[in-house]
């Protein structure tokens, strides 16, 4: 059934050329019903059962092995299907059923990567996203060289995951090993590749995510690429590295990750505020978003390398977060852009006074990203910050704050350049969002919404990341004086007690310090009380939230 | 000891390549015997027919090694599986056998072209110096005469250019044979594993033997030759010549790897040949970038391949072998695939392999860009094809017998021949910049064929690699 998930879009794409070449409205429609088909059964397939089938055996086992769960993986196949749906609802290109069969290749192939448990099967898709993407920037971008450099690039990127994973497999003897740890079925990689092996699976995922310096395919990518398939490839496809650092990278090399931390401290910060301070000075909106994306994924990487649970739960949090807002900031822009004929901010202005919707939706999606309380940026901003501070980056977590300032000058500037301010007298008057274009955006809105007020059943992180987490001690200890019998909890400010039972809980079933403590039990515990005595273990100190 | 006396299951065991020369002796006397504005039609269908139980005899040998003529031509798994991939690549060469020479001269080429195979098929089976030779010289005097095929002045250049310089090779290989001979003692491979009389003319006689075969196998720097020759050939032959060839080449270089060098002395020996192949990885690939006719991007390509399949065969690990056949399976359907989309875009006195009879191709004909697309993504190595999981094994090998530094170069040699492989898809999906000559095409339906068949085999080989278990202790 899992597979369904990947081979349904796969071939509704290859069907929709049987279609006329003039049957555009039709092949949309289909189109989207898959899209949203199969956002639908990705709900009904929480927790399925993992299908298996193999794939070859010799120099090593690789199986055509599909999982779902109801973590990471679930999430953003939820995401991936209910953000290519919308943007499929309001596509408007030229040769548009060739276009929506290429969107419907990149829904499969992107699924594919986050429901791959085989290494292999991974880098699989993850190598295979890439051929819709680059086919849209040739055939539908404008005649640049961006679609060479986004193919060269994250190809590299590709083949140095492949050799990593040829490496892996000829020493673990297997890649099916997504979702489980060392020591489940999983070697740790100890001898002289090892520190190679893991190079290989980080540098295709920072040149994925991107990170700074290998950043530079992404702004004329993500300039050049129409709005369906950006927001596409931004909300989803660009977290395939950071998924990939989580289920690939903390779970089978934890020595190498940590290891590499500092660097990856310092890459994300310099993300961080470069991407930050980029976006300031832009003029093209959608490289803006681009630029603001370069930042917000910096702090996803600060999350992931803190090794705190807390900062953990808000990278999967964030990673979500900035799917939607992302998604939902790109097809807005692309809006704007067919109306007006200007991505410019120089020549944009004031079309708030006759485009009331058209604001209103923009305001929504620009308040997400600069991280106001109560829509999906906080909730995800304010876990990471808490956990990466928790964890005794107290430096990086106060450096990490400036650009959430920067996030809200840039955001800002791009609504009232473009909304606000005297009506431009030469810029062409177009109708206010359709109600098309508002039903395409309400599943977001919903979303950003729902998660800003309640992040808790993403915070809930699967048994998966329960391994990640526990099975390192070596990843853990910082505050250790504080551990010694246990730490009070109560309310995180800026959380309902809710929220904070949630998150608590997470963390304490995370930390595997519990032997009696499930989930459920430690969350019903807080909730009577108000409070929460963790017997910490002395290397799970930072797993609390102390206040 | 009775030295010419052979039993029936000696020639049982080269019935197959037999099958094939007969053939194309039957495709000359029927070509007398027909009209002239059917001798094309004619050719092909006999030539086809006769590949057919070639290939049923092939696979009944299956499962059944045998060692005929005293040792000179073992059959068995190891070499059917070469003697398959021969008699595949001409069934599809007769496919796309329109684009071979005028028409009274057809026949003539599909002789030639059975009768090289049958040359290749004997290198595939030969376990001795001898056989090699015999084989290698079948092939090449055919292929001489193919390449001066078409009617351009470029073919006569290329037909002379392959003649001298593949005669030197042949010269340096009979030279190193010689020298081993002389060493040794004898002839059969499997005596060049004891300890030779003299170690000086062992070494030489081995390195000139290993210069032959690098030059018919075109790895680096003895390819020189190859892009030339692929772009004056008419398109037939240059699918061919990529295939066939090579596969002839490989199976010599294989069994030569596996069972004449002596296990002490093989790290040393053969060290030259994994550098051959990193520089084919390298220098064809870098060479590739460059080209605008399919046919040199397809010989620059194809150097870049055989150092690939060179690489699987690294520390000479039984695995190693298994992946190279692998990949030499896959290296025929996803080459013979563009070669015959190449055919279909074809028109009279125009091959199509120009890079803008491409321009444009994803709106005139999206079925036939996208097949284009499938081979082109599976030559560069990308999923789903058979070339991904072909370089991941190749991958897996080389760094399980300690040659990671091998795996390494691969990876960086792929990462240099996406531009030019994706180069084509660019050129075929980009809107074209002016109008787009549509030139009268040759009606073809064999090609098609050719096409969906490759196009198939690229796919299912990808997701379903199977590979035969008993290949190895069949190579001696």
């Amino acid at each position: 059934m899992i597979w369904g998930l990947v081979l349904g879009p796969l071939l509704a794409g290859a069907a929709l050329y049987l279609l006329p070449r003039r049957a555009e409205g039709p092949a949309t429609w289909i189109a989207a019903a898959v899209a949203f088909a199969s956002f639908l059964s990705a709900l009904g397939l929480r927790d399925a059962p993992d299908q298996s089938v193999r794939w070859f055996q010799r120099p090593f086992t690789a199986n055509f092995h599909v999982g779902l769960g109801s973590g990471i993986s679930f999430w953003l196949v939820l995401l991936v299907t209910l953000v290519t749906g919308c943007a499929l609802l309001v596509t408007r290109v030229p040769r548009q059923r060739d276009f929506v069969a290429q969107m419907l290749f990149l829904l499969a192939a992107m699924t594919g990567v986050f429901v791959a448990r085989d290494v292999l099967l991974f880098a699989l898709f993850f190598d295979l996203m890439l051929i819709p993407v680059f086919l849209v920037l040739v055939m539908w971008g404008p005649p640049t060289s961006s679609a060479w450099r986004y193919l060269i690039y994250n190809l590299s990127g590709g083949l140095g995951l492949l050799l990593a994973t040829a490496a892996y497999g000829v020493i673990n003897g297997s890649t099916d090993v997504i979702g489980t740890s060392v020591g489940a079925g999983a070697t740790a990689i100890g001898n002289i590749y090892g520190p190679w092996i893991f190079a290989g699976f980080a540098l295709a995922f920072l040149i994925k995510t991107p990170v700074w310096p290998l950043h530079t395919w992404m702004p004329d990518t993500y300039a050049d690429l129409p709005p369906p398939v950006v927001a596409a490839v931004s909300a989803v496809q660009s977290k395939a590295g950071l998924y990939g650092f989580i289920v690939i990278g903390l779970a089978l090399f934890p020595t190498y990750m940590h290891a590499a931390a500092p660097v990856m401290f310092v890459l994300g910060l310099i993300s961080l505020l470069y991407g930050g301070l980029v976006a300031l000075t832009q003029d093209d909106l959608k490289r803006i978003v681009a630029y603001s994306s370069l930042s917000h994924l910096g702090l996803i990487i600060l999350a992931i390398f803190s090794f705190n649970s807390v900062a953990l739960a808000g990278a999967v949090v964030y990673i979500i977060a900035h799917g939607l807002f992302s998604a939902a900031l790109f097809l807005i822009l692309g809006w704007i852009e067919s109306r007006e004929e200007t991505r410019s901010l120089a020549r944009l202005g004031g079309l708030g006074a006759r485009n009331p919707r058209l604001a209103g939706a923009l305001v929504i999606a620009a308040l997400a990203a600069l991280g106001l309380p109560g829509l999906c940026g906080f909730a995800g901003e304010l876990l990471i910050l808490t956990g990466v501070y928790k964890a005794g980056y107290v430096w990086p977590a106060a450096i990490a704050l400036i650009p959430i300032v920067l996030a809200a000058a840039y955001m800002l500037r791009l609504y009232q350049g473009t909304m606000n301010g005297p009506e431009v007298p030469d810029l062409p008057q177009r109708p206010d969002l359709t109600w098309l274009e508002g039903l395409a955006l309400t599943p977001l809105v919903i979303a950003i919404v729902w998660l800003g007020v309640d992040a808790g059943p993403l915070a809930r992180i699967e048994p998966q990341l329960t391994h990640v987490v526990g099975l390192d001690a070596g990843c853990l200890p910082r505050n250790s004086a504080a551990a010694a019998v246990g730490v009070r909890v109560t309310a995180a400010p800026g959380l309902s007690a809710d929220q904070t039972a949630d998150v608590l809980s997470a963390c304490y079933a995370i930390a595997g310090t519990g032997e009696l403590a499930t989930f459920d039990s430690v969350r019903a515990d807080y909730l009577r009380d108000s409070t929460l005595l963790v017997p910490m273990k002395e290397h799970h100190a930072d797993t609390s939230i102390q206040h | 000891m009775p030295i010419l006396q052979y039993s029936t299951s000696d020639w049982n065991a080269t019935v197959p390549l037999f099958v094939l020369a007969v053939t194309g002796l039957a495709v000359l006397v029927f070509d007398l015997l027909v009209p002239r504005a059917v001798r094309r039609a004619v050719a092909t269908a006999v030539g086809l027919v006769g590949c057919i139980p070639a290939l049923v005899l092939l696979a009944g040998q299956w499962g059944h090694p045998v060692s005929a003529f005293g040792g000179a031509f073992i059959t068995g798994g190891f070499t059917l599986v070469f003697e398959g991939v021969i008699v595949v690549a001409t069934i599809f060469t007769l496919c796309l056998v329109n684009a071979l020479g005028r028409e009274d001269q057809a026949a003539g080429g599909v002789a030639l072209l059975l009768w090289g195979a049958s040359g290749a098929m004997l290198m595939a089976g030969a376990a001795n110096l001898m056989t090699i030779f015999l084989g290698l010289e079948i092939l090449s005097l055919a292929l001489y005469c193919l390449c001066g095929f078409a009617s351009r002045s470029g073919a006569r250049e290329a037909a002379l250019k392959y003649l001298i310089l593949s005669s030197t090779a042949s010269g340096f290989m009979l030279y190193g044979m010689a020298l081993l001979f002389g060493a040794t003692g004898s002839v059969a491979l499997a005596a060049l594993v004891l300890p030779p009389a003299s170690q000086v003319l062992f070494a030489i006689g081995i390195g000139l033997f290993l210069i032959g075969l690098a030059f018919k196998l075109s790895l680096v720097p003895f390819h020189v030759w190859t892009p030339d020759v692929y772009e004056g050939a008419p398109l037939s032959v240059t699918a061919f010549m990529s295939v066939v060839t090579k596969a002839g080449a490989l199976a010599v270089l294989a069994r030569f790897i596996y069972a004449a060098v002596p296990a002490a002395h093989a790290a040393a020996l053969l060290a030259p040949l994994w550098i051959l192949a990193a520089l084919s990885m390298i220098a064809g690939n870098v060479a590739a970038l460059a080209q605008t006719d399919m046919k040199r991007l397809l010989a620059y390509s194809g150097i870049a391949q055989i150092g690939y399949v060179v690489a699987a065969l690294a520390g000479a690990t039984p695995l190693g072998l298994r992946y190279a056949m692998f990949y030499i399976v896959a290296y025929m359907f996803m080459n013979l695939g563009a070669f015959a989309v190449v055919a279909l875009l074809s028109a009279h006195h125009d091959e199509g392999s120009r890079l803008r009879s491409f321009v444009g191709l994803g709106t005139r004909r999206p079925v036939l860009a996208a097949a284009m697309t499938f081979f082109l993504l599976g030559l560069a190595g990308l999923p789903p094809t058979a070339g991904f999981t072909g370089k991941i094994l190749i991958l897996a090998s080389s760094v399980n017998a300690g040659y990671a530094w091998l795996a390494g170069v691969l990876v960086v040699g792929t990462a240099i021949s996406i531009y030019a492989y994706i180069k084509i898809v660019y050129a075929m999906y980009a809107r074209p910049a002016g109008s787009v000559a549509t030139l009268q095409r040759v009606p073809a339906p064999l090609p098609w064929v050719g096409v969906a068949l490759c196009a198939v085999a690229v796919l299912v080989m990808g997701l379903y690699p199977v590979f035969p278990s008993d290949v190895l202790p069949l190579v001696k």
